[in-house]
């Protein structure tokens, strides 16, 4: 069977522009989340938010390209991570045209970051803005696909916030079934007033820092950034530094609710034990769990319930919302980044800003940097509305 | 893969009508809208007045299937998922200038609502995924699907597209000059010799499995290029072709997106010209319209000329000097993604 294995990770988040910065932040235990400083909302100054300390024209001046005009914030910020992962894997620009490289992107936003520009135009018949063919899904994967001559399989995953892990998932399996030799997979979302205001109607932002597994959590803190991997077949890596293996992936419904999750946790088990199965791993081979962990009473609730049905010992458990916010589509990409620095460096990032265990749990999530210790293999889970719950497992090589 | 059941709402009498037995519908104009069924017993009443168009159509296509059929699993391609539900949204913000909105157009208005909404009413907690990647959409699905039956992951699935008309989109692609300013009548669709194409909409839903047994169709291959030359596109097509043991000549259809734009229709000239200068040709967006995810359509109604039904003719181009046994699908959207879908007959 083919080992699908990371060559190459660029990420850009609330904690750092590059995999170097968002590492360092990670080890201090260094949170990203603060007041919006480029966020152009009424809310911005009511919640805190896990912001890219870069604004747009900076994003636009770090980029190599000619024609810059009608990029999103969305697309530079895809753009920026997808840069740095082809970059660290030394792939050739031959490799990225070659028709057996796929390309499977993922956001939630998209171009809607632009909401005024594009639907008030849209609305009053105006003269079409740069935007006008930014607001699709699609739109972003399009783009970089058209800037880096992409002409095998392309993709766009919109399964909410359970989409990127898609990607990762959907990449993996076309390099193992032989459809594709190479594939560069992730996702992107920048905060918008879209999604801003879509959280706030649901009430499930926090007006403090958010506070995963703790049984005072108040709610999310809306992130923004991207991440990409470049998965590779390991035959096809000698030479090159690997992050870590692809080993396990399980995607399930939770067939219960438009936006919020079952009180059985079916979804949550369904993905974990689809990951465990594929990885042909028994649950205490696990080493290190990256949760969901969005700081949602229904979130944490489920996804702890989750656990405790499937180990008998729930392995160190953290959630790294706390440092970059809930970044939708692009979380499960970040977070598989974060897991495969894990195993690479063998450590585990502390979660922040617990304090006290869900009541009928008597469980914490691991809150103190622990280094030198064996990472084998991690599961990074990802759920969304609509019922969509996602888990990978990134192994040791 | 073997297509076991499909169904479809459209702009034609696919759904509830005798599509094949009578005249096709001749849409005037820049929008094809759907002719949507009463959904009476497919959908409560409550739920249905809830709905946003594009789960609307998509349940009341897919529900009977998933009713009938057990699948593993639901893959659905959309460009934008319920774009009238996000853009009412998207109206509340500048409205009320932020401040205390409802949420329903921002969960309703996710593209992975309708494949979430269809696990929900089918209590179907298996494998689920929303590809909303414009033109190459239903393309994805169906590399998802076989993946999936390949790896022995699952035996059945419940696979498709829904794309609708929404007053922002047409405005935003009208401006963008992707849709006709002036109206022309379908009949004449093709020779309209102006920019921009017709707007379709509707839902096709399939229900495809590993083994040929009772088949209406099978779904030999398929595959895609982004932003080709006419080189690397023909390249592309006689390369699927070749991997499936066939040749030019072994094709006895191509099914052709002309959409009536002449600034994109080239592609498809070029194309037969290039390649299937004497094979039957058959359209279809002057029945369904141009929606990002309209091989979708073309499937549809591949699947049902591979099983003997009669093309209508103001679709065919070149008429066939036999029965269909293989039909090739190639589409493209705005020139940009071009995707390909062969299929053949059981």
């Amino acid at each position: 069977m083919t080992r699908v294995v990371v060559t190459g990770m660029g990420v850009i988040s609330a904690i750092g522009n590059n995999l170097e910065q968002n590492h360092q932040n990670l080890r201090a235990g260094q949170t990203g989340i603060r007041t919006a400083k480029h966020l152009d909302s009424a809310f911005a100054d009511t919640f805190l938010f896990g912001e890219v300390s870069y604004s747009n024209p900076e994003l636009r001046d770090r980029l190599l390209f000619e024609s810059k005009s009608g990029l999103t914030r969305t697309e530079l910020l895809a753009i920026m991570a997808f840069d740095e992962a082809l970059s660290r894997s030394g792939i050739t620009p031959e490799q990225v045209s070659a028709l057996d490289t796929a390309f499977i992107s993922a956001t939630t936003v998209g171009g809607m970051v632009e909401t005024e520009a594009i639907h008030g135009g849209a609305n009053t018949n105006k003269l079409p803005s740069e935007f006008v063919n930014s607001y699709r899904s699609g739109s972003h994967t399009l783009s970089i696909a058209q800037l880096y001559g992409i002409k095998g399989y392309t993709d766009t995953i919109n399964t909410a916030c359970s989409s990127s892990a898609n990607a990762i998932m959907l990449g993996a399996r076309l390099i193992k079934s032989g459809r594709a030799k190479r594939a560069i997979v992730g996702g992107v979302d920048s905060l918008a007033k879209y999604t801003v205001n879509g959280f706030n109607a649901l009430q499930i932002f926090s007006d403090e820092m958010t506070s995963p597994f703790d049984e005072a959590r108040k709610g999310l803190n809306l992130g923004e950034g991207a991440a990409y991997l470049v998965l590779e077949r390991e035959e096809d890596a000698h030479g090159k530094s690997i992050f870590g293996e692809v080993s396990g992936y399980g995607n399930a419904n939770d067939a219960y609710h438009p936006s919020s999750m079952s009180p059985d946790a079916v979804g949550v088990r369904g993905a974990i034990n689809g990951a465990l199965h594929t990885a042909g791993l028994h649950p205490e081979a696990i080493s290190h769990i990256n949760a969901h962990g969005t700081g949602t009473q229904n979130n944490d609730y489920t996804e702890l319930l989750g656990f405790t049905k499937i180990f008998d010992k729930i392995p160190p458990y953290i959630s790294t919302k706390p440092y970059t916010g809930h970044t939708l589509a692009a979380s499960g990409a970040i977070e598989a980044v974060y897991s495969l620095l894990s195993i690479f460096n063998n450590e585990i990032y502390p979660s922040l800003n617990f304090k006290t265990p869900i009541a009928g749990f008597n469980s914490s999530p691991q809150t103190v940097y622990m280094q030198n210790v064996a990472v084998n293999h991690v599961l990074s889970n990802s759920f969304g509305f609509g019922g969509n719950c996602s888990s990978l497992i990134f192994s040791k090589v | 893969m073997f297509i076991k059941d499909l169904a479809c709402i459209s702009p034609q009498l696919t759904f509830e009508g005798a599509f094949f037995e009578q005249d096709a519908i001749i849409h005037k104009g820049s929008q094809y809208w759907a002719v949507e069924p009463s959904y009476a017993g497919t959908i409560p009443n409550g739920l249905l007045r809830r709905m946003g168009k594009s789960v609307r159509l998509a349940t009341g296509a897919a529900m009977p299937l998933l009713t009938k059929w057990s699948v593993d699993g639901i893959i659905i391609g959309t460009t934008d998922g319920g774009m009238e539900d996000c853009h009412r949204f998207l109206n509340q913000i500048i409205e009320y200038n932020e401040g205390t909105l409802t949420p329903t157009g921002f969960v309703q208005g996710s593209p992975s609502a309708v494949a979430g909404g269809l696990a929900l009413m089918a209590k179907n907690s298996g494998y689920n995924n929303t590809h909303a990647n414009k033109g190459l959409s239903f393309e994805n699905g169906l590399m998802d699907a076989w993946l999936l039956l390949q790896e022995g992951a699952a035996k059945s699935l419940l696979v498709g597209n829904v794309e609708e008309i929404s007053p922002a989109q047409y405005r935003i692609e009208t401006l963008a000059g992707f849709i006709k300013k002036n109206e022309v009548t379908a009949d004449v669709l093709f020779n309209s010799a102006t920019a921009g194409a017709v707007n379709g909409e509707g839902a096709a839903m399939f229900v495809l499995d590993q083994v040929p047994e009772n088949a209406i169709a099978e779904l030999v291959d398929w595959d895609m290029i982004s932003f080709p030359t006419y080189e690397e596109l023909t390249a592309k097509a006689y390369a699927l072709l070749a991997k499936n043991g066939l040749t030019v000549s072994d094709v006895d259809a191509v099914m052709l997106g002309y959409s009536g734009d002449a600034n994109s229709d080239d592609w498809y000239g070029e194309f037969t010209t290039r390649l299937f200068q004497n094979t039957a040709t058959i359209a279809f967006k002057n029945l369904f319209g141009e929606s990002p995810s309209a091989s979708a359509f073309a499937c549809w109604y591949a699947a049902h000329l591979l099983s003997g039904k009669q093309a209508h003719a103001m679709s065919v181009i070149r008429p066939a000097k036999s029965a269909l046994r293989t039909v090739l699908i190639y589409n493209h959207y705005q020139g940009k993604q071009h995707g390909f879908v062969l299929m053949r007959s059981v």
